[in-house]
């Protein structure tokens, strides 16, 4: 598109022309699709339907696990054609399956509640389902390794809820309407609560996935309201309706009137932010993602890296004309993306638990994507959701792998050399790539579509937006030092390891013994007791690693088991497609085919290059060019970024692989005195989480006590004093009834006389 | 006549029960139970749902005492209809989920079970007042026995405080009432309880004589619901009852007080609904947060659900008091969802206490190792009600917060007009109702997440003595294996089904309950657009219910909020 590519290019003067072209096409009117397109979440459901019967047949063989395989490929090989079927189409297709809401209270346009169960593909929805079902097959043909010995009712649950998720995920992708993109929200909300909470018998597991859920609820609350107010203000909750109506404040945005838009139709993004930052684990709502490693290896690398977590961008996306008519919205956006970023990657940096680091790593780059939104990059954005799916669920896979292999070990402090470890070269070969994607290594994938984000912050006028490109750009080094920290400590140098504390616990659900996963090790260095989970979890954690140690010293029973062919062909596979990935920013035009699908929807630029023309104009020359540095970002940044990653590696090389020689302490540990309280901080996770228990869960807490009191006592109370009360006033009135006439008189002369006082006072 | 024999065949049964030996009384009672809702069936079939809202179908009218107006008149719109259907679909699942439970006096267990059923159909059948208040008073009767007889340790104080409680409530109800029909007797129609000759003759009240009638029927109905502050009695009942009445209770008999709010404070005093509407909102609000707090700290698990109650129906009464369609329309879906939801958590909960005999969180702990077809029922049920999208529970509470949210009156000041805000309609509460409210939502989560990590999730914990085999010294009790049997699966399994039925497919049921929410919101809506109280009677009359669709939708407009702002300040 020509508009895309103009922005793109940072010139100015094409751009309010290719912006009315933008305008004009932008945005098609959707035509109705087929309705094979609809077996793609319909398979995913058989899945379910087909894990369930195994669960009910008590199917104690891999079964679940191909019937899995099969369905998602089916439904992968269905979102292809689909994807072939839009290229053809050229427009979005509307398909519909049955309707789900439909409450009419008048005739008028908006006086119905309608909402279809009803799919709408274009070719954001494309970009999104495809590497959602494709990964979701990869991911599952790991899984039936890595789950195998639990097989029997345990993998059963776990393939049935993978499926759901799949299916979920694919509603929420493909919803017509707001309505069945929450369908959706909630339904991936419930899988991944189900599969955190997979190993049900640990306490931390059940916490950290009721947490996950909680907190997302959170964020729920605000999508919610959102979509209340979408449907009050426009009348519809579809999506092809609703694109047509937010056109004029596009267009008003654009006539430099963006003052005059309602307040009601700015208020809508905002609160569907909410939701995005509860799903997308941003601030101050990304508590919940590092917990929610409690949960299988698979399903972080599924749900909690590559596909969940980018709902929220996701929803940003899809919902983007409506933010581009907020002045407020995206900057929002912008700065909450860039504080998650920094905040996590320095967290990131102080873990010892990998699978952690990964977590935390996660939270960081899904802050790049939000500030890919932000800096009207919804292009930069989607490719680092694309890229970033692919070498993230590498990275996971891999870790899962050495959890696998070592009986559950995670701690960076005790593995090292595992690459050179007999049968775990491909695993280290993934790892590498994973690694160089993540910290951005000139020419990998993820190095482009890091810089697409940066060099538009620089480029884009608006509050702040200099400042949040120097904040990615020193997250971005960062992130190159953490994870090769792990590459480095982990994967090379001397061979020596600790098996983890499941060594002996493959019995019936293999964590009968294990409590914990060996999660606990890295951070109970820096502080007390845990508070997010049990309050017996700290001394649990503290026998367990007890435990370990003296596991470490019986090590020499324990022969880490490398990985088979499912688990081996998986990481070739993805390793080679976050590699390939690369590939596809140098085909189409412009920047590249994820790029393209995003020009190509209603995450288009359509007002963007608008909004940068009236933001221009607003704060004179200074915007009008963005520069990094006097230069042009566009061309710099390439350069920069190189630097900057290059720079982190080589301080992870110095620091945690030269002279190392035992797994437990390398130079960098020389440097912590130095650093004063702030590693430990960092290691304790700046201590939000104990900051929101002290300042949200614990008052809350002390509030239900109270109401729980006052109900008892008081509401009850009351109304037990009523119940009381008869009977003491029959108790002191029943001395009168004595059959003494006079008695009597007086009591009637008496009443008589109040009668006829209130009469005379009523007549009066 | 369906609906003659849908009172009377529980009672025969009822009566047959009592003649029977008492090893038969429960294939009895299932049978009673399966051909009512034999006939519930035949009900819906010929129940014609192009006059929905033709309140008079399936009925009969007998004279009873004419000089007084009396008559045995039955009749049922389709609101009233899917609460007959759900008292009929409750009944042989509670005599099923009984079928153990029950070892003692189970003649009396049984016809008591059956002449509550008998009864609660009245109250929805009854298009007269005095029948309608003689079923509505005599479902405490059976009520009152059963969690008296067959409660658990506390259950004399718990069925004393239910009975005196909800039946003070009546009375203050039944003053309200009677004034209606004083009013209407001496305004022309004479001494008569027809309902719908009642409703039009209502609607001449002034509004003080509305607000006075209004604050007596809240009064019973509030009570019954239970609305704060008068829930107190509803924690205590719920957890002394037998499980059988805990879901009739949760099912049904709550119910009792919605549909009186629906059928008699809606339409009996209209400008004084809209005018409380507001401050009767607040304290659902308060409900569903306070009691969703409370849910959260308890340990006992019976409890918990029976709080749960509180805060959810906090929401249906919401939805009511949005005096809107979505709202409106979201309250009725919400009586039926919450009594498929909760009326099974009530069941596995049931069944839970059936092998450990105790209900606190404290000796019981991951259940779903030992019990897991039990375990992923109570997540199933749990979701239900958390109202996750896709089940029942959401549908009805996404509208109920809609029809709240969508108010003009609060919009109208917030824009120009509200002619640019197409989904707003007329109502009188506002986004800030919902939006307090929908933070019951998060509590929802909190404390159903709480109950099903504690009871199903974490190292098994079983009570101190808990053996397998304890029939040895449990006399009476039949033997019941570790998890669920297929009778108690075939409990849960058709609320499960519906749950997700009416999750994905609501349409139909709501299309059905149009033409009768239509009409209540016109009526109700009219009585604030007319300043003059002596305007024409609503269009709620007219024979034709057919047509009466159009009615309330041509003057449904932008403005029309703006104006009933003012009118009701």
């Amino acid at each position: 598109m020509l508009a895309a590519g103009a922005v793109g290019q940072g010139g100015h003067g094409v751009v309010a022309q290719g912006a009315g072209h933008a305008v004009a096409d932008g945005i098609a009117s959707a035509a109705s699709g087929p309705l094979w397109i609809a077996a793609v979440p319909a398979l995913a459901m058989l899945g379910v339907v087909l894990t369930t019967f195994c669960a009910i047949f008590r199917i104690k063989s891999k079964l679940p696990a191909w019937l899995t395989v099969a369905c998602l490929g089916g439904a992968f090989a269905t979102t292809v054609g689909a994807y072939l079927h839009l290229q053809d189409a050229g427009v979005p297709l509307v398909v519909k399956a049955f309707t789900w809401f439909d409450l009419s209270w008048g005739k008028g346009p908006g006086q119905t509640l309608h909402a279809d169960f009803a799919f709408y593909i274009d070719s954001l929805t494309c970009l999104w389902m495809l590497f959602v079902t494709g990964l979701a097959t990869l991911i599952g043909l790991y899984a039936s390794e890595y789950m195998s010995h639990d097989v029997g009712t345990g993998y059963c649950r776990f393939f049935a809820a993978f499926n759901l998720f799949v299916f979920s995920m694919t509603c929420l992708v493909m919803g017509e309407n707001l309505l069945v993109l929450f369908l959706g929200w909630e339904g991936v909300g419930l899988c991944s609560y189900l599969l955190i909470g997979y190993f049900y018998k640990k306490p931390s597991a059940v916490a950290a996935g009721k947490k996950a859920f909680i907190v997302n609820r959170i964020g729920d609350f605000g999508l919610l309201m959102g979509v209340f107010l979408t449907f009050v203000k426009f009348g519809t909750l579809s999506f092809p309706e609703l694109w047509p109506m937010v056109q004029p404040y596009i267009d008003m945005v654009k006539a430099g009137h963006g003052a005059d838009v309602p307040f009601t139709v700015g208020l809508i993004p905002v609160l569907l932010m909410v939701g995005a930052f509860g799903k997308s684990a941003q601030l101050p709502l990304y508590v919940w993602l590092p917990d929610a490693m409690e949960g299988p290896t698979p399903v972080s690398a599924l749900i909690h890296a590559a596909t969940m977590v980018t709902a929220g961008v996701y929803l940003i996306a899809r919902t983007y004309p409506m933010f581009l008519v907020s002045e407020y919205a995206l900057p929002i956006v912008g700065w909450v993306g860039a504080l998650t970023a920094l905040l996590s990657a320095t967290i990131g940096m102080a873990q010892f638990d990998i699978k952690r680091i990964m977590a935390y790593s996660t939270v960081s780059q899904l802050g790049y994507m939000f500030c890919g939104l932000a800096v009207l990059s919804s292009a930069g954005a989607a490719f680092h959701v694309f890229t970033h799916a692919f070498f993230k669920a590498t990275l996971f896979l891999c870790c899962g792998a050495v959890m696998h292999g070592f009986a559950g070990q995670l701690d960076l402090r005790k593995l090292s050399g595992v690459g050179f470890m007999k049968g775990w070269g491909i695993v280290a070969l993934a790892m590498l790539v994973g690694c160089l994607n993540l910290a951005g290594f000139p020419f990998t994938a993820g190095f482009f579509s890091k810089d697409m984000i940066i060099a538009e912050s620089f480029v884009t006028p608006g509050p702040g937006y200099q400042l949040i490109g120097w904040i990615l750009l020193l997250t971005a080094g960062l992130t190159a030092y953490y994870t090769f920290r792990v590459f480095f400590r982990v994967f090379v140098g001397p061979q020596c390891y600790e098996p983890g504390d499941e060594v002996h616990a493959h019995d019936e659900h293999g964590h009968e013994h294990g409590h914990d996963h060996g999660h606990d090790h890295g951070h109970d260095h820096g502080h007390g007791p845990e508070t997010h989970g049990s309050e017996s979890r700290a001394t649990q954690s503290r026998a367990t690693q007890s435990r370990a140690t003296q596991s470490g010293a019986t090590s020499s029973h324990f022969h880490p088991h490398a990985p088979g062919w499912a688990i081996n062909l998986v990481l070739g596979t993805l390793a080679i497609s976050s590699l390939a990935a690369a590939g596809t920013y140098l085909i189409g035009d412009g920047h590249g085919w994820a790029a393209d699908m995003v020009h190509s929807s209603s995450a288009n630029y359509v007002g963007a290059a608008a909004f940068l023309e009236t933001a221009g104009h607003a704060e004179g020359e200074h915007a009008a060019h963005g520069s990094f540095l006097g230069m042009d970002p566009h061309k710099v940044m390439y350069y920069v970024s190189s630097i900057v990653g290059v720079i982190g590696i080589i301080t992870a090389f110095v620091l945690h692989y030269m002279g190392r020689t035992t797994a437990a302490t390398s130079r960098a540990d020389a440097l912590l005195p130095a650093m004063g309280p702030i590693a430990k901080w960092a290691q304790g996770k700046w201590y939000v989480d104990e900051f929101y228990n002290a300042v949200i869960v614990l008052p809350l807490r002390v509030l239900s006590h109270v109401f729980h009191t006052i109900d008892r006592l008081l509401v009850d109370g009351l109304v037990n004093l009523a119940g009381v009360l008869p009977r003491f006033v029959g108790s002191k009135v029943r001395p009168w009834q004595n059959g003494l006439l006079h008695g009597y008189a007086v009591g009637m002369a008496g009443g008589l006389a109040v009668l006829i006082g209130a009469v005379v006072l009523l007549s009066m | 006549m369906t609906l003659a024999l849908l009172i009377l065949i529980p009672l025969a049964f009822a009566l047959a029960v009592l003649l029977a030996p008492a090893e038969r009384a429960r294939f009895i009672a299932l049978l009673g139970t399966l051909v009512a809702g034999v006939f519930a069936v035949f009900a819906v079939v010929s129940f014609d749902f192009g006059y929905a809202a033709n309140r008079g179908q399936l009925g009969m009218d007998i004279d009873w005492l004419p000089s007084l107006g009396l008559s045995v008149s039955l009749g049922v719109d389709s609101v009233a209809l899917w609460l007959i259907v759900l008292a009929a679909l409750l009944g042989p699942l509670c005599v099923m989920g009984s079928w153990t439970a029950i070892t003692e006096h189970r003649k009396m267990f049984y016809a008591w079970l059956l002449a509550l059923q008998a009864a609660m159909t009245g109250v929805f059948a009854a298009r007269d007042l005095v029948l309608f208040y003689i079923c509505f008073e005599f479902t405490l009767i059976p009520m009152f026995v059963l969690i008296r007889v067959f409660g658990s340790t506390n259950r004399k104080a718990a069925s004393v405080k239910f009975f005196l409680y909800t039946f003070t409530g009546s009375i203050i109800a039944l003053a309200g009432l009677l004034y209606v029909v004083w009013f209407a007797a001496r305004n022309g129609t004479g001494w008569t309880f027809d309902i719908e000759a009642l409703t039009m003759a209502a609607y001449k009240m002034s509004a003080g004589e509305q607000s006075l009638v209004l604050l007596a029927m809240l009064a019973g109905f509030a009570v019954k619901v239970p609305l704060f502050p008068l829930h107190t009695w509803l924690p205590l009942a719920h957890t002394e009852a037998p499980t059988a009445g805990s879901v009739i209770l949760a099912g049904v008999l709550l119910k009792l007080g919605t549909y009186g709010i629906y059928r008699f404070v809606l339409p009996f005093a209209p400008a004084a609904v809209v005018e409380y509407a507001p401050a009767i909102a607040v304290l659902c609000i308060v409900g569903i947060i306070y009691a969703g707090l409370i849910c959260w700290v308890q340990t006992d698990v019976k409890k918990l659900v029976a709080y749960s109650s509180v805060s959810h129906l906090g929401f249906c009464v919401l939805g009511m008091v949005a005096l809107n369609t979505t709202g409106l329309t979201g309250s009725v879906l919400y009586m039926i969802n919450h009594g498929l939801s909760t009326g099974a958590l009530f069941f596995l909960v049931g069944f839970m206490y059936e092998r450990y005999h105790t209900r606190s969180m404290r000796e019981l702990g991951g259940l779903a190792s030992k019990m897991p077809i039990w375990g992923t029922f109570m997540v199933f049920f749990a979701m239900a009600s958390v109202g996750l999208p896709g089940l029942n529970g959401f549908v009805s509470e996404f509208l109920c917060m809609l029809g709240a949210f969508q108010a003009d009156a609060a919009w109208a000041g917030m824009e120009a007009s509200t002619h640019g805000m197409p989904g707003a309609t007329w109502g009188v509460l506002g986004p800030w109702f919902a939006a307090v409210a929908a933070t019951g939502v998060v509590i929802a989560a909190m404390y159903l997440l709480y109950m099903v990590g504690r009871m199903c999730f974490g190292p098994l914990i079983e009570p101190a003595g808990h053996h397998d085999h304890h029939d040895a010294h449990d006399d009476g009790h039949a033997h019941l294996p570790p998890d669920l049997t297929p009778r108690e699966i075939g409990v849960l399994l058709p609320l499960a089904a519906l749950c997700l039925y009416l999750g994905l497919q609501p349409t139909p049921l709501m299309k059905t309950l149009e033409a009768p929410i239509n009409d209540t919101v016109s009526l109700v809506r009219g009585s604030v657009e007319r300043p003059d109280h002596n305007g024409a009677a609503p269009v709620h009359h007219e024979p034709a219910a057919g047509d009466e669709e159009g009615a309330g939708h041509e003057t449904d407009d932008g403005h029309a909020g703006a104006d009933a702002g003012e009118v009701v300040e």
